[in-house]
């Protein structure tokens, strides 16, 4: 279909729109880190940086505890995508292709995790931690990382696995695979960008998870980004410097993500093998 | 190699049975097609043969080991899907030799079976493509190699080639036939395209309503029908079905009229069982089985409607007086024209009865 000079128009307006209302932030954070203090918090603010300075940063790596905070992020995020994306891909499958009972009423359970907000089940959960000795832990964060972004990740998958056609499967049953196999050599590559998806969802969603992370964790050296960075905001002062640059820093990792991951998102995966 | 036998075999979906008690014997190296209209079952009992549908009650033995409960895999049979169903992320030697491998095999006897297989099926240019680069008639003898690769028993196709347009369809079909010749192996295939049915089959097994309603070698079928749906169902176009009225019953010949579509007295022999005077009955008439009126024993008289002239043959379309439509084939395209009066003669030693319940007499 042609689009008229005026729906063009239209359409490359809203995008734009739409680009410089997400962007704005982000340029905002990024310029801010490269200016001096006394620009950032100048009367007028500056839209581009006159000054440059990467003081900031200097004191971001060298004088803060933020790449403490970078290597626990990252750790709580890598293995709280990895185990969302090993558990969801089986229950997905399990979901989408096996029969058993309870099957339908199950499969809409696993959404309730999502009726209460966190606050809820954060003192339970506290006890519940306490007791099994996992406070101060960073294994209690992808725990409740895990268990947080699963049912989601299932629906996604399963949506996703729904897009292979039956007869892929049935032709591997036919050609003497097992379950597993069918779902690691045939299903998996072919809902490559299922998998991508999850594993950006689930890595974000611990990336900026503050919540738990903020009272599971006690000790400074275990916290992760979110909840220590909000210890640079002091009672008295601020130092917007520092704060800006680390929320450049901690930004970078998800753009890397997204870079090594975005080249799964490819259409056409399963052209070729019906019709 | 194998032969394959169902023994009242039946299978419901919840409340509604589809496949409701089919008995069927196959000889080793036999061509069998299974054809039917939609919905009649054709696919599902191919299923259960497959192992892809369960059997709910029956038996099914495949080389003379019963198979009922049995995983596909353990069949020792290879099934070619409408589809194709090919793992669109693997190159063509790996699609065929997916099952040698899955049934761990060597690589080497892999290699040397993907390597056969694409040859017989001229596939040895396209090993290393993914199925994305191979066009439709292609990607099916993919998938046919994938079946042979694994030397089964018995071959089952479902709907081959309905995916593939006509000139190719017409290539893959004579593809199949030979295949046929050169590996021997039994094969089942399911088609609602009676031309596929009459061409590759030496067995064709009719359905309806999951049932069977005829098995016999294509031309048995042709000639000798059992019912008015298989004689309407094998024949291309299909037969014509007169509502005529059985005036007398002399020497074994059943005399039957039409008085509105123009016919009277023509003397149909049986099969056995007679009809009464006075009994309705439908003559069946295959379009390609009329001869001229003059000197007919008998004819129908009609409005022809329309013509179609394909240049061999031509197939006049007519009204008849009862309000019945005929289909009239002619090898003289000028025999007849539009908007004619026009008398068809019939032969009766090519005419059928069938008795109100569908039934030959």
């Amino acid at each position: 279909m042609r689009r008229s000079r005026r729906q063009a128009a239209a359409l490359y307006g809203s995008l734009a729109f739409i680009a410089l209302i997400i962007g704005l932030p982000f340029w905002w954070v990024a310029t801010g880190s490269i200016k001096l203090p006394r620009e950032i918090i100048q009367r007028q603010p500056t839209m581009v940086p006159h000054s440059f300075t990467l003081q900031h940063f200097e004191k971001l790596l060298q004088a803060s505890d933020f790449p403490v905070y970078l290597v626990n992020s990252l750790a709580v995020a890598l293995f709280s995508t990895a185990f969302t994306v090993l558990l969801a891909l089986p229950a997905a499958y399990a979901f989408f292709r096996m029969e058993f009972p309870g099957r339908a009423a199950l499969y809409r359970v696993i959404l309730l995790a999502y009726a209460f907000p966190g606050v809820v089940v954060l003192i339970p959960l506290y006890g519940l931690f306490a007791r099994v000795g996992l406070i101060d832990n960073r294994a209690a964060l992808v725990i409740v990382n895990v268990a947080l972004a699963l049912p989601f990740s299932i629906w996604m998958m399963r949506s996703f696995l729904a897009t292979v056609p039956r007869e892929i499967e049935e032709a591997a049953v036919v050609d003497g695979a097992p379950p597993l196999t069918i779902l690691v050599r045939i299903l998996m590559p072919l809902i490559a960008p299922g998998i991508a998806s999850v594993a950006i969802f689930a890595f974000i969603s611990s990336w900026t998870e503050y919540l738990f992370a903020s009272v599971l964790i006690v000790s400074d050296a275990r916290r992760t980004i979110p909840v220590g960075f909000a210890g640079i905001i002091g009672q008295y002062q601020i130092d917007w410097g520092l704060l800006l640059a680390g929320a450049t820093a901690a930004i970078i990792p998800v753009v890397v993500l997204f870079a090594l991951v975005g080249r799964w998102f490819v259409a056409g995966l399963t052209e070729g093998a019906v019709k | 190699m194998a032969g394959l036998s169902l023994k009242s075999v039946k299978k419901r979906f919840g409340e509604t049975e589809v496949i409701r008690g089919v008995d069927l014997d196959v000889t080793d190296g036999e061509f069998v097609v299974f054809v039917g209209p939609s919905g009649c079952g054709k696919s599902t009992l191919l299923r259960m043969i497959a192992g892809l549908e369960s059997t709910s009650e029956g038996r099914i033995e495949i080389g003379g080991r019963d198979v009922t409960g049995e995983d596909p895999a353990r069949r020792g049979i290879a099934m070619v899907f409408q589809t194709y169903a090919l793992y669109p992320h693997m190159t063509v030697a790996a699609n065929m030799g997916f099952p040698l491998e899955m049934a761990k095999r060597p690589k080497a006897e892999i290699e040397r079976k993907v390597a056969e297989a694409a040859k017989i099926l001229h596939l040895e240019p396209y090993l290393k493509r993914k199925p994305r680069e191979l066009s439709g008639g292609q990607r099916q003898r993919v998938a046919i190699g994938r079946a042979i690769v694994r030397q089964p028993g018995v071959f089952l196709f479902d709907e081959p080639l309905s995916n593939l347009d006509a000139e190719l369809r017409v290539q893959m079909r004579i593809e199949i036939a030979r295949l046929h010749q050169q590996l021997g192996t039994t094969m089942i295939y399911v088609t609602h395209d009676q031309v596929e049915a009459m061409t590759l089959a030496s067995r064709i097994v009719v359905l309806r309503a999951g049932r069977i309603e005829q098995v016999g070698a294509p031309l048995d079928l042709y000639e000798n029908p059992d019912n008015s749906f298989v004689a309407g169902f094998i024949g291309s176009p299909r037969m014509n079905f007169i509502p005529a009225t059985v005036d007398a019953v002399e020497g074994g010949k059943a005399v039957v009229s039409a008085p509105e579509a123009g016919l009277s007295g023509l003397a149909v022999a049986t099969r056995g069982e007679l009809p009464k005077p006075g009994a309705k009955v439908s003559l069946g008439l295959r379009p390609e089985h009329f001869v001229p009126a003059e000197g007919a024993a008998a004819a129908l008289a009609g409005l022809v409607t329309l013509m179609e002239r394909l240049g061999g043959v031509s197939y006049a379309h007519a009204q008849l007086g009862n309000g019945e439509s005929l289909t009239v084939e002619s090898r003289d395209a000028r025999s007849f024209a539009a908007g004619d009066e026009a008398r068809f003669g019939i032969d009766p030693a090519r005419a059928f009865l069938f008795d109100e319940d569908g039934r030959r007499l």
